[in-house]
C-alpha cells in the first residue's frame, strides 16, 4: 500500500503541474513525471511489457515530440493564457468536472469488487504472454493498429505537404 | 497486492484533471498534454482491472492505447504546427475554423 500511495501522490502532483504550468515546457517535464510514476505503478499491477512499453514510447518518443514542437512553438516567447471569450466558462468547467471526478473516485473507492483468488498465470503480462494474444486471438487489434499507425503516417505528410504549390494553384484560377 | 478499487480511483482522479485542462486552459499544446493524461488514466484502469481479473485482454486495450496515443499526437501536433505556422499564435480558438 505505501509504494502505491507515494506513486498515487507523484502521479497527481505532475498531473496537477501539467494544468497549473505557466508554460508549455513546465507542462511536458509535470507529463513526463507523471508518465514515469504511472509506469512504476505498471509494474506493481504486473504489467511488465507495458510498463517498459510506456517508458520507451510515451516518455521517449511522445514527449520528445512534444518538447521538439513546444521549442520551435515558444521558444523565447512570454505568453500569456489568453482571455476567455465565454464568461464562467472556466469555473462552470472546472467545477463540472471536478464533481464527476470526484464522484467517480469515490464510488470506485467504495466498491471493492470480488478478490479473484488464484495466483497469476503464468508469461502473465510479460512479452510471451501479450504476444501469444497479439499474433493469436487479437491479431485483428493489431492489424487495425498497424493500419491506423500508417494513416497516421500518411496525414501527417498531407499535412506537411508544400503549402506554396496549393497557394500558387490557388492565385493561378483566382487569375484564370 | 494493490486493491484495485484504489488503483481505479486513481485513475478517476487524473482523468478529471486531465478534463479540467482540456476544458480551462486555451494553449493548445497544454489542452493536448492533458488530452495524453486522459489516456494514460484509461489505460491504468483497464490495467488494473487485468490484474484483478488474470486475463490478459485488458493489457491488449491498454497496448492499443498506447499505440492510438502515438498516431494522434503526431496528427495532433501536425495540425497545431501548421496552424501556428498560418496564424502566428498558440490560441485554441485560431482551429474554431475546424468545427465546419
Amino acid at each position: 500500500m505505501i509504494p502505491f500511495s507515494i506513486l498515487a501522490v507523484v502521479a497527481i502532483a505532475g498531473a496537477l503541474g501539467v494544468i497549473l504550468g505557466k508554460q508549455p515546457v513546465h507542462s511536458a517535464l509535470f507529463l513526463v513525471g507523471n508518465i514515469l510514476a504511472l509506469a512504476v505503478l505498471y509494474l506493481l499491477l504486473s504489467a511488465e511489457f507495458l510498463a517498459v512499453a510506456q517508458v520507451i514510447v510515451y516518455a521517449g518518443a511522445i514527449m520528445v515530440l512534444f518538447l521538439f514542437v513546444v521549442t520551435l512553438l515558444t521558444a523565447g516567447k512570454e505568453e500569456s493564457e489568453p482571455p476567455e471569450d465565454l464568461s464562467g466558462q472556466r469555473w462552470t468547467a472546472g467545477i463540472l468536472a471536478i464533481g464527476v471526478g470526484g464522484a467517480l473516485a469515490v464510488l470506485a473507492a467504495g466498491h471493492p469488487g470480488p478478490k479473484v483468488a488464484a495466483g497469476l498465470p503464468v508469461n502473465f503480462g510479460n512479452l510471451h504472454g501479450i504476444g501469444h494474444l497479439l499474433w493469436g486471438s487479437d491479431f485483428l487489434y493489431l492489424m487495425a493498429l498497424a493500419i491506423m499507425l500508417l494513416t497516421a503516417a500518411l496525414g501527417i505528410l498531407v499535412l506537411n505537404r508544400p503549402m506554396r504549390r496549393t497557394h500558387v494553384r490557388h492565385q493561378r484560377r483566382k487569375e484564370a | 497486492m494493490i486493491p484495485v478499487n484504489w488503483v481505479v480511483a486513481l485513475a478517476a482522479i487524473i482523468f478529471a484533471i486531465g478534463a479540467i485542462g482540456v476544458m480551462t486552459r486555451r494553449n493548445p499544446l497544454i489542452m493536448f498534454m492533458s488530452a495524453e493524461m486522459m489516456w494514460n488514466a484509461a489505460a491504468l484502469a483497464f490495467i488494473a482491472f487485468a490484474r484483478q481479473w488474470h486475463s490478459m485482454s485488458g493489457q491488449v486495450m491498454a497496448f492499443l492505447i498506447v499505440g492510438t496515443a502515438a498516431a494522434e499526437v503526431g496528427i495532433g501536433l501536425a495540425i497545431i504546427v501548421t496552424v501556428y505556422h498560418r496564424r502566428h499564435r498558440l490560441d485554441i480558438d485560431e482551429i474554431s475554423g475546424m468545427k465546419g
